[in-house]
């Protein structure tokens, strides 16, 4: 059999060589990941959050490693919008021209989120955003944003004004039915949705009687939140029409192509990337092996290809 | 690699496939364990650490990261300490095992040109970044003073690699079986005072390390310090590892470990990693 799958995907207008990002937050601007990954070959690059202002985050112990995953609680530190152009969006026109970046966008007003959208729309290398109404490590904004429809609608609709370029939101899993939540995204203009953000959790030292986050609470990822992250994508991807991004524990390709069967159209790794900076990597071709192994001609065509009824 | 680190010579990160040479227990709790890890070795500068992959599999996923205590032609020596699930795994760890290395990382001791003689103040595993600083200074030909104290005296892990190296020695531990009793502190309260260090590296509990600097502070003598924290990526992303400092949050991993002691704001709100 001599073909080469077409791994490369649409998210609206945006095209994808290969349905691999990075997921926000996991990867910085991909500046730190030079050294283990040609950037070249990334599906796009999505950023750590950026804000209008500088953001300090929360106090250290800001992680915690628990079953199968990890808790974070960073608290969006980012450097604000202005330093974020001069510093990091400039670095990747330097040096990964050919990927396309997603600028992750976050704020504490609706208001806010729009904002930084104007000052990004005066940059060419931005190809979208991925709005955040889902971190769950900030007192304002953030997930407060994602867990009701009207303030998620509210923050859509001041950013869709903000741009014409994709506009993805990514979503909480930290509510009753998600797909309420992407429904009203969309009806304001969403070009896509991407899920999902971390689960809102805890740990605790039962040694010293405290919570191991200095904030107490904190986001959980990594394999733990796999089968969470499937059930919504797939709830989601049934639900509204427009594309969906997968994420949530992806660790190898076998992982990434689950999600693309339950709905997705483009999967983020995220915490792989702490535990191997190549991981990005090793799903990509991993991806494209599989393909090949099962004949399949487009890495889409994985897309909502789940079978209903189990093996029996 | 990071900005912070370009006023000093250091190579890029590498991923590289170690083996353990040897594990060796030295005290209750405390083991030294060798690599082979060629590449790492021959670009790891004093003060730099590994972020090891420790265990596989998907219930346990975080790299822990290790100070290089020593590099010896292909072999790098981390001296640590069974703290969590982490060291734990290590510490079982014979010989043969492989792993994967992530190396070396982050910014060490800057030791001027010009310098003559360095007082390393070491507290517990705190030694653990500071014996290839005490062997290369020497090389160099700097006199190296060391100021150490442990729990007991068989945990004065290092000392016989001090005591090869440095002009001189002291001691202290906690139940006074070796040197004075009493915390290391108290010595260099003493040994800085006395004005012959131009410069102080320290490395222990935070505590200790705030204390130091503020001795170091007092005298007028440029201080640096090696902190730690627990980290997600090591490679500067995650920003899990930040230290307070009067320009605000730093990654430990890119823009230290070791932290110009003025830098640091010590707001005693870190508990000790117990990864």
């Amino acid at each position: 059999m001599t073909f080469s799958t077409d791994m490369s995907v649409a998210i609206g207008t945006l095209s994808l060589r290969n349905p691999v990002i990075t997921a926000s937050g996991t990867f910085a601007s991909g500046r730190e990941f030079a050294d283990f990954v040609d950037l070249s070959r990334l599906g796009a690059i999505v950023t750590k959050g950026v804000s209008l202002e500088p953001w300090e985050g929360n106090d250290s112990p800001r992680i915690a490693e628990t079953a199968s995953g990890m808790l974070n609680s960073i608290g969006l530190q980012n450097p604000g919008v202005e330093a974020f152009m001069e510093r990091d969006l400039q670095w990747l026109a330097d040096n990964a021209a050919d990927t396309p970046v997603l600028v992750n966008v976050s704020g504490h007003t609706a208001e806010e989120y729009a904002r930084v959208i104007e000052r990004l729309e005066t940059v060419d290398n931005v190809a979208g955003y991925e709005v955040n109404i889902s971190c769950p490590n900030v007192d304002e904004g953030g997930m407060v944003f994602g867990m009701h429809c009207a303030p998620a609608a509210d923050v859509v609709a001041k950013c869709r004004r903000a741009t014409e370029r994709p506009l993805i939101v990514k979503l909480s899993p930290n509510v009753t039915d998600v797909t309420d939540i992407a429904r009203a995204v969309v009806a304001e203009g969403a070009d896509a949705v991407s899920l999902i953000n971390t689960l809102l959790g805890m740990a605790i030292d039962a040694t010293t009687f405290r919570p191991k986050l200095a904030r107490g609470v904190g986001g959980l990822s990594g394999p733990a939140i796999k089968p969470v992250a499937l059930r919504m994508v797939w709830q989601v991807a049934n639900a509204v029409a427009v594309p969906v991004i997968g994420m949530g524990g992806i660790m190898t390709a076998e992982d990434a192509v689950e999600f693309m069967l339950a709905g997705a159209t483009a999967v983020a790794v995220g915490t792989a990337s702490f535990v191997d900076p190549t991981a990005v990597i090793r799903v990509i071709d991993g991806m494209a092996e599989f393909c090949h192994a099962r004949g399949i001609r487009r890495a889409a065509d994985l897309t909502g290809a789940l079978v209903a009824e189990p093996d029996a | 690699m990071s900005d912070a680190c370009q006023d000093i010579s250091q190579g890029h990160p590498l991923l590289e496939h170690v083996e353990v040479l040897g594990n060796e227990r030295l005290a209750k709790g405390v083991g030294l364990v060798t690599l082979k890890a060629p590449r790492i070795a021959a670009a790891v500068e004093p003060g730099q650490f590994v972020h090891l992959r420790i265990a596989q599999g998907r219930d346990f996923i975080l790299r822990r990261p290790f100070s290089i205590h020593r590099a010896e032609g292909d072999d790098v020596e981390i001296l640590y300490q069974v703290l969590g699930r982490g060291t734990r795994e290590l510490a079982g760890m014979g010989t043969g095992t492989a792993m994967d290395a992530v190396g070396p990382l982050g910014c060490g001791w800057r030791v001027a040109d010009g310098v003559s003689h360095v007082l390393l103040v070491s507290g517990g595993l705190g030694a653990a970044p500071l014996g290839m600083l005490a062997e290369r200074l020497a090389e160099r030909g700097v006199a190296v003073t060391v100021a150490m104290g442990a729990p007991t005296d068989d945990r004065l892990v290092a000392r016989e690699l001090f005591e090869g190296v440095a002009r001189r020695v002291e001691v202290t531990t906690d139940d006074g079986s070796a040197g004075m009793r009493g915390f290391v502190t108290l010595l260099t309260q003493e040994l800085i005072a006395a004005g012959e260090f131009e410069q102080i590296c320290a490395c222990g509990p935070e505590p200790m390390q705030r204390i130091v600097a503020a001795q170091a502070d007092a005298a007028g003598v440029p201080c640096q310090v090696s902190l730690e924290r627990l980290m997600a990526c090591g490679i500067g992303a995650c920003l899990s590892c930040v230290v307070s400092t009067r320009e605000g949050h730093k990654r430990a991993c890119v823009d230290g470990p070791v932290f110009d002691a003025r830098e640091v704001v010590w707001d005693a709100s870190e508990v000790p990693p117990k990864h």
